[in-house]
């Protein structure tokens, strides 16, 4: 009974003995590993899982199985047009053969100091063979974008209405390109994949262009164009308002021209007619008897005129022919 | 009697192996129960492992594993909504929201389709869906998020105008960005999803080009006034015309109807002399021209009276006016 137990200490003294030894070890998802034999790689596991090793004589190095990114830092590059642009790329890779990796570049930091070196002068390369639109823009889509202003800035208080518009401002195409940052980015991968091949374990996954800036004394220029452009808008929206205005005053003119002599023109019209038809009216009465019209209208006239003169009579007028005689004969 | 050895084993401060198995025993025991259950909030969700290697995954509740490390249970925040920003910080999010008064240039500083300068800020909403994926697939998911997010908003600025950004397409880069960040996220296997991608402010450079973009709005408005002034100074003087253009025809009417009325009148007491003058020819002709004699000398005094048969008599009037009967 005793030796038994004895036995049975023994034994599981033995075990955990062994087993701190470590013959048995953990591969993490995510995790690969290369098991060393005195610093000779004797196998390599990429599956997780309880995994067994000799114990003492192996040794386990663990790399990362997942995605890792790669950030360079930017780079001031000229383009094709010789604009020097801040280019910042980003790229995505992992371990795809633990063991070249090891052999090659050991660790993740020294792998990442090979893709500097061969991504940085890929990119360099290629932005500067290529003229800056092709960096910034990806497509051409920016033609196909339908625009009714562009003019007025968003959160513009004014609510624009069609009239507005002018013409020249709609629509503007800008030229086409050949590739765009896309491609530019997969020409840079397509590179770097081809420098990297077989030689580093490592697959690269994809390079974008994070981000693109001007350099800082472009910068100023651009502002500067920026802000000629604007004013030159401003001064358009200025002038087609004082055009506006112009026009109306001239039509005010016009319409005060328009309106008085049409007026006047009617009047004109309208008396002449009164004219005559006045005439037509006396012409009508007066043809009745044209000898009683002059009889009637010469008494009227010496009634009217015949006071305002100074007066001296002979007898020969009719009046007096009863004057001598009371048959009324002739005075003589 | 096992009792009573152990009471008096620790009575007498000796540890009999007995006892000594006893309590490893119970601690055993207690490290078994201890590390073979866990519990998953309900915002989360447990993916398990043993020994490193996939197992299951399991949802809020009480759970059971494999002690000792066997099984071991990572929890992932799956239900919450996490939140990424470009461009500015939240500081202190809240009722009020305080905003971080510092600005990342580096991030929102971008190139337009147009060759123009703009600042973009932005945030993403995301997901874990997949925690397995979410948590084996990728090493630094912040920063791929972080990097490809940047990656995919400069590419559609890049390819707009800088008025498109500010204006009309901001939708459009946020429906499209989110999409493609889902897609890109997809094929690396990430495990999330990108639930909304806001742009926040876009503004042109601060300082004088901003200025120069509201001088454009202050412009607009400029317009407006002169089209205003125009037309104010048309309705000032056109519609009071309009009236003087009547006024004048309606005294041309005016004259009209008083010139045909004295027409009228005119013929009228001519009309009614005639017909008298036909029933009585004769008398009425006499009449009228005495009546004419009647009324021009009934006030006239003084009136030479000739007669011519009287050749002898020659009464010696005075041809030449005298002073007097000038003035009168």
């Amino acid at each position: 009974m005793k030796k038994g137990v004895t036995v049975g200490v023994v034994a599981i003294f033995l075990i955990i003995v062994f087993l701190m030894l470590g013959p048995l070890w953990v591969l993490q998802e995510g995790e690969q590993a290369v098991l060393l034999q005195f610093g000779r790689i004797v196998a390599s596991h990429q599956e997780a899982g309880l995994k067994l090793k000799t114990p003492v004589i192996d040794r386990v190095v663990k790399v990362p199985k997942k995605i890792l990114s790669w950030d360079g830092a930017a780079q001031r590059i000229p383009t094709e047009e010789n604009q020097f642009i801040w280019v910042d790329t980003t790229a995505r890779w992992r371990i795809s053969d633990p063991e070249l990796f090891y052999e090659s570049v050991t660790s993740i930091d020294q792998a990442a100091s090979r893709l500097d070196d061969i991504i940085d002068s890929e990119v360099r390369k290629i932005i500067s063979r290529n003229p800056l639109t092709e960096a910034v823009r990806n497509s051409d889509a920016i033609n196909q974008i339908e625009r009714r202003n562009v003019f007025a800035t968003a959160g513009a208080d004014s609510e624009i209405d069609d009239s507005v518009i002018v013409d020249t401002f709609t629509q503007i195409t800008y030229p086409a390109i050949r590739t765009g940052r896309t491609m530019l980015s997969d020409e840079v991968l397509i590179e770097a994949r081809r420098l990297i091949v077989d030689q580093f374990g490592i697959e690269l996954i994809d390079v974008v262009i994070r981000q693109i800036k001007y350099s800082d004394d472009l910068t100023e220029s651009v502002y500067n164009r920026m802000i000629a452009d604007r004013q030159q808008i401003a001064q358009a929206f200025r002038s087609d308002g004082e055009g506006q205005k112009a026009d109306w005053l001239g039509r005010r003119s016009r319409e005060l021209n328009v309106i008085l002599s049409e007026a006047r023109r009617q009047a004109e019209e309208i008396k002449g007619d009164a004219d005559a038809q006045a005439a037509n009216i006396y012409a009508e009465a007066y043809n009745r008897d044209p000898e009683f019209y002059e009889f009637w209208k010469a008494v009227e006239a010496y009634r009217m005129l015949m006071p305002k003169f100074r007066k001296t009579l002979t007898t020969d007028a009719e009046f007096f022919k009863y004057l001598y005689n009371q048959e009324g004969g002739s005075g003589g | 009697m096992a009792e009573r050895d152990v009471t008096q084993a620790r009575m007498a401060g000796n540890f009999s192996p007995r006892a000594v198995g006893v309590v490893i025993g119970v601690v055993v025991l207690f490290a078994i129960i201890v590390s073979s259950v866990f519990v998953v909030d309900q915002r989360e969700t447990a993916v398990v492992l043993r020994f490193g290697r996939f197992l299951r995954n399991a949802n809020e509740g009480l759970h059971f594993k494999l002690p000792f490390g066997i099984d071991r249970n990572i929890n992932v925040e799956t239900e919450q909504i996490k939140k990424l920003e470009f461009g500015y910080r939240t500081e202190r999010a809240g009722v009020q929201t305080v905003f971080s008064a510092q600005d990342f240039p580096e991030e929102s500083v971008m190139l337009t389709g147009d060759l123009n300068i703009v600042d973009v800020e932005w945030s993403i909403q995301y997901r874990i869906v997949n925690p397995r994926d979410y948590l084996f697939n990728v090493l630094d998911q912040e920063k791929t998020l972080r990097d490809i997010s940047q990656s995919v908003i400069n590419q559609l600025v890049g390819d707009r105008a800088i008025l498109d950004v500010i204006g009309t397409e901001r939708e459009n880069i946020e429906f499209i960005g989110q999409e493609r960040m889902n897609e890109i996220f997809g094929s690396y296997g990430l495990g999330i999803s990108v639930t909304a991608l806001k742009l926040q402010n876009i503004v042109p450079p601060k300082g004088a080009v901003q200025n120069a973009f509201e001088d454009v709005n202050k412009a607009i408005q400029d317009r407006s006034r002169f089209i205003e002034e125009g037309k104010e100074a048309f309705n000032q003087a056109i519609p009071r015309a309009r009236g003087q253009a009547l006024q004048i025809i309606q005294e041309a009417e005016g004259y009209r109807e008083e010139r045909i009325n004295r027409a009228f009148g005119d013929t009228a007491r001519f009309r009614d002399v005639h017909a008298e003058y036909q029933r009585n020819p004769e008398v009425t002709r006499s009449r009228l021209y005495f009546e004419m004699f009647e009324d021009v000398f009934v006030n006239a005094d003084g009136t030479d009276l000739i007669d011519r048969n009287l050749d002898n008599f020659i009464p010696l009037k005075n041809l030449v006016p005298t002073f007097q009967g000038a003035t009168q």
